[in-house]
């Protein structure tokens, strides 16, 4: 059913607080307050009456807790819970202008990656309670006290997709300006924002004094009617009560009207009372002029980026002429692109460009899996990297963030199939200088086509600020005058359209000699033209260095501190060691260090230096056999015999991971087979959330030469079960910290012993004993990592 | 505040000389202190007797068996503590388990006795309202016979999910990891040490530190 406008040029009134009063009036503590709506409800009405004689325009319905999680255990459906509700609401409001909202909470539940709760099903729990709200005839939508933005897009999507209420979207932040899932006030405006809420704002968790800080912030992010919804102060700890009367309540939120927030209401302790006095100073008036800050951006949660100066992207996620990352895509080896990615992170990437596409890897799946696990470890901004749209979309849909879209072009049938998805997700997108006639060989036609894509963006409601443009570079020593021309073109985006620009540099150098030098001084001519956003490879050091002195001569690096940051330890080059390209200098350390010394050490970089070379005289099995395991063995005995500790266990492990790298890719540039030593499970039980000790036995599994299959933690039995056959796996793993996840174990031993030819099984973690162990029929109990390696052995050889 | 060194060392089971093992502690502990602030929550209610165990009235939460009487024997009421170090720390751990397993561990280590920091702290706190009365031990779900099942009850009575972003599992494992949820009772009379010592731990059958001779010092 068409749903009535909101009229947000006047300032609005909300509901205030419905638990904390529900509470007062004699709802037992532990109760659900929701099923009042069919038990009681001429309580829950008689609150509603009192919040619109009070001076409510909207009334929030009382389903802040339904959801089919929250309801599990109650036999009451969504539907029956909703419908009533809404009835109560209506009732209510019966003969007054009043709106009702249909009210949509947090599910109790914490999403993956913290948590283990997939978005998938987050969304389809929100899309049960949203179908029900619309069915039953509420007005909009309201989605509030929210702490994680990814279960925010969960619910605005689902509410979005699946009904026509428009939706207002307020999220608790605490005292320092984030939620407790880390999500800053910018990221979570600009994300929401594009998503296409009709409102946003902030509720509950603090009093408006400390509120008004962040709704100011707020009001800078978005171009929506913002949202005030705060508690009344703090809770007293000895009796609950909360400690802001309604008259300081007032008096403290009714001036932020003048940064132009536009609904006002209150939240826990904010009863009736609370609610008349805000709407006696406030209602009816027209919401101020806002000074909403209109910027290019890209975001995760914990990471605002707005792109006021020049930002790094990552190139190296991409397969192209990349054998290890070819052959990791192929073995759906997330961990190898995660290593890939962290390396970025730590040289100073800003965004990390995403590229998957390779002949047999799908695509539409394997985008939104590489999102969700590099979401779970590096805190960067992506950027999705595909020509298959269907792609773009699975990996938007799981993005967490306001991301980048790479890319489109001048032609007309690629703009019409991505550009609703990029405005859908509300990403930022990048358009190539080309078309369907190939590259244009003129500063001239690549503008002109930069401006045919921007009005197509725009026409499809894409903010210019969103649009990012690629002047393509070509190689020089192939087409030399076209190094000018993209430069040209770049200058013109940028000075005419004012547009972010983007540009890979590495191509410009390609056939010549000494080839990073050409690479740099293209990069700074680009940047001096006016290049925002160049792809590279951030591991590439003089390049990095090359933005750093840029940032400090455009002013864009104050007082120059993070340059002098950077090169904090640089010493001028000693004299006679030349000016022409020298080899890069091995670390003066490695002259002295054997590499089983620098693994036994937990020294990864001379390590991963000193492989190198033993692999130029030895081959890859005798380097495993000759150095690697013995060195292992070696910190193995400390560690039994207490003279070395698990945190320099671990550092020796991953010392021969980084050697175990070097063969790996050794191997796969001669396209040959690795040294693996057959493979075996991990996982944690289900139930079981801490994975901390499974990690560390994966970690030195993996450094004997295993192929470690970890499924993760909370798996449940049967995905056990399943992964063995599938696979064939002949040992499997199984972690439990908690005496109450002891019998998820027994039950996935018991269930793996009844496989025609069952796997060797071994236990461990903080409660398992050898008893136990045995009693629940495991072959093996591993007190810890490096008794796991002793069974690996026994059975894997 | 920082947390304590040798409760860390202690952790990572490190018996005798720690070597440069102390330093690298030391310094993942200062770091630790500095970015990651335990936050809490806590509330008082009066108690009542019942067969079932002891009340804290209007809180929903009923305290069985024998370790919460004796531990509430003097007492008049109780306060509820829930005391994390929040998501950011499980953010930090992961993306340091990432690049450097050595390191996590030690991290993980300072997390666990960072907390503990942090329920002094609320302790101290606490104390400092209820003065000139005396506080008992504090004594969590899971230690002794006080069953772990109490957690949801305990959780909800403080409204740890809103305040503290809190969730529970069926399994009654809390995320963040680094919480602690703990109650303290409230006495006229000074309080003498109850809980603490082996005896009184649910772990005492398979505790690693007791196998290789040496305690929590819990």
């Amino acid at each position: 059913m068409p749903s009535k406008p909101i009229d947000f040029s006047r300032i609005r009134i909300l509901i205030g607080a419905m638990g904390t009063v529900l509470q007062r009036r004699g709802l037992a503590p532990g109760a659900i307050p929701d099923l009042l709506n069919l038990t009681d409800p001429e309580l829950v009405k008689s609150i509603f009456r009192e919040y619109i004689d009070a001076g409510s325009d909207i009334l929030y319905t009382n389903t802040f807790g339904t959801n089919a999680r929250k309801l599990e255990k109650t036999g009451r459906s969504v539907r029956e819970v909703v419908t009533a509700a809404v009835r109560v609401a209506r009732e209510a409001a019966e003969g007054t202008d009043t709106l009702v909202a249909l009210d949509i909470g947090p599910l109790g539940e914490l999403l993956e990656p913290m948590g283990t709760l997939p978005f998938e099903q987050a969304y389809e729990l929100f899309r049960e309670v949203a179908a029900a709200g619309a069915e039953a005839g509420a007005d909009l939508a309201v989605i509030e006290t929210m702490t994680d933005l990814y279960e925010t897009k969960a619910a605005l999507l689902a509410v979005r997709e699946n009904t026509d209420l428009p939706v207002l979207v307020t999220m608790s932040f605490e005292d320092g300006g984030r939620t407790f899932t880390g999500c800053t006030v910018a990221s979570m405006a600009r994300t929401l924002t594009g998503l296409g809420a009709d409102a946003i704002g902030l509720n509950c968790s603090l009093g408006p004094d400390k509120l008004a800080p962040l709704l100011r912030e707020l009001c800078e992010n978005t171009p929506l009617p913002v949202v005030a919804k705060p508690n009344a102060g703090l809770p007293d700890p000895l009796d609950g009560h909360y400690d802001m009367d309604p008259e300081t309540f007032a008096d403290v939120l009714a001036p932020l009207a003048e940064a132009g927030v536009g609904l006002f209401g209150g939240c826990c302790g904010a009863g009736p009372e609370y609610i008349r006095l805000i709407a006696e100073r406030l209602k009816g008036r027209t919401p101020a002029e806002r000074a909403f800050r209109r910027e290019s951006f890209v975001c995760t949660p914990v990471r605002p980026l707005p792109l006021t100066g020049v930002r790094v992207i990552g190139e190296r996620i991409n397969p192209t002429g990349k054998k290890r990352l070819q052959q990791a895509l192929l073995e759906n080896d997330l961990d190898y692109i995660l290593d890939v990615a962290v390396a970025q992170e730590d040289a100073g990437a800003d965004i990390l460009d995403v590229n998957v596409g390779y002949p047999g890897v799908n695509e539409v799946e394997m985008l939104p899996r590489v999102v969700k696990a590099l979401q779970g470890t590096v805190s960067l901004p992506l950027m999705l990297d595909s020509s298959n749209a269907a792609a773009l979309e699975a990996g938007l849909r799981v993005y967490n963030g306001k991301a980048a879209v790479n890319s489109v072009n001048g032609d007309a049938e690629v703009l019409a199939r991505v550009l609703p998805i990029v405005k859908k997700y509300g990403a930022a997108v990048v358009g190539l200088t080309l078309d369907k006639s190939g590259v244009p060989q003129t500063a001239e036609q690549r503008f002109a086509i930069a401006e045919r894509i921007l009005n197509a963006a725009l026409s499809f409601g894409i903010p210019r600020e969103d649009v990012w443009i690629d002047c393509l570079t070509l190689t020089v020593s192939a087409q030399q005058e076209q190094a000018r021309e993209t430069l040209n073109a770049l200058r013109r985006v940028r000075e005419e359209l004012g547009l972010q620009t983007v540009l890979g540099v590495s191509n410009v150098s390609f056939g010549l000699p000494n080839r990073p030098l050409v690479t740099r001084t293209f990069l700074v001519e680009a940047l001096h033209a006016g290049l925002t956003l160049p792809i590279l490879n951030p591991n590439q050091t003089d390049l990095l260095d090359a933005v750093a002195a840029f940032r400090v001569l455009s002013g864009e690096d104050e007082a120059s501190r993070a340059y002098i940051e950077r090169f904090a330890g640089w010493e001028p080059p000693k004299a006679g060691a030349g000016v022409s390209p020298a080899k890069p200098q091995a670390p003066a350390q490695t002259a002295a260090l054997t590499l089983d010394d620098a693994i036994i050490r937990g020294l990864k970089t001379e390590a991963a230096a000193l492989a190198r070379e033993v692999l130029k005289q030895e081959d890859e099995l005798s380097v495993v056999d000759g150095h690697l395991i013995p060195a292992l063995d070696k910190v193995g005995e400390g560690y039994e015999s207490g003279r070395v500790f698990l945190p320099q266990l671990l550092s020796a492990a991953q010392a021969a991971q980084a050697v175990f790298e070097i063969i790996r890719e050794k191997a796969a540039n001669a396209g040959t087979v690795s040294v693996k030593k057959g493979m075996l499970l991990v996982a944690t039980v289900r139930g079981d959330i801490h994975d901390i000790g499974k990690n560390i036995v994966k970690t030195v599994l993996e450094n004997y030469g295993y192929d470690v299959l970890d499924l993760g933690r909370d798996v449940e039995p049967a995905r056990i079960v399943g992964a063995v056959r599938e696979k064939g796996i002949r040992l499997v793993g199984l972690s439990a910290l908690m005496t109450t996840t002891l019998p998820a174990m027994e039950e996935t031993v018991a269930l793996l012993r009844r496989l025609p030819d069952p796997p060797k099984v071994f236990v461990g973690g903080a409660v398992v004993t050898p008893a136990y162990a045995e009693r629940i029929g495991a072959d093996y109990y591993a007190r810890d990592a490096k008794a796991s390696v002793e069974v690996a052995r026994e059975i894997l050889g | 505040m920082q947390p304590n060194i040798d409760d860390i060392l202690r952790y990572l089971r490190v018996r005798g000389e720690a070597g440069d093992l102390r330093g690298r502690v030391e310094t993942a502990a200062a770091e630790l202190a500095e970015r990651v602030r335990p936050a809490w929550v806590y509330r008082a209610f009066p108690l009542e007797r019942t067969a079932d165990g002891v009340v804290l009235a209007g809180s929903g939460v009923t305290l069985t068996g024998s370790l919460a009487a004796k531990m509430l024997k003097d007492c008049d009421a109780a306060a509820l503590l829930c005391c994390t170090l929040g998501l950011a720390f499980e953010r930090r751990l992961r993306a340091l388990e990432r690049r450097d397993m050595g390191e996590a561990v030690i991290l993980d280590a300072c997390g666990s006795a960072w907390v503990e920091s942090g329920c002094d702290m609320a302790e101290d706190e606490i104390a400092a309202r209820f003065a000139p009365r005396y506080l008992t031990d504090r004594f969590s779900p899971g230690y002794g016979d006080l069953p772990l099942s109490l957690q949801p009850a305990v959780l909800a009575a403080l409204d740890a999910e809103r305040r503290l972003g809190i969730h529970l599992s069926d399994s009654f494992l809390m995320t963040p990891s680094k919480s602690v949820t703990a109650v303290i009772g409230i006495a006229d009379t000074p309080q003498p040490a109850r809980v603490r010592g082996c005896g009184y731990c649910s772990m005492k059958q398979n505790c690693e530190y007791r196998k290789g001779g040496i305690t929590c010092a819990v």
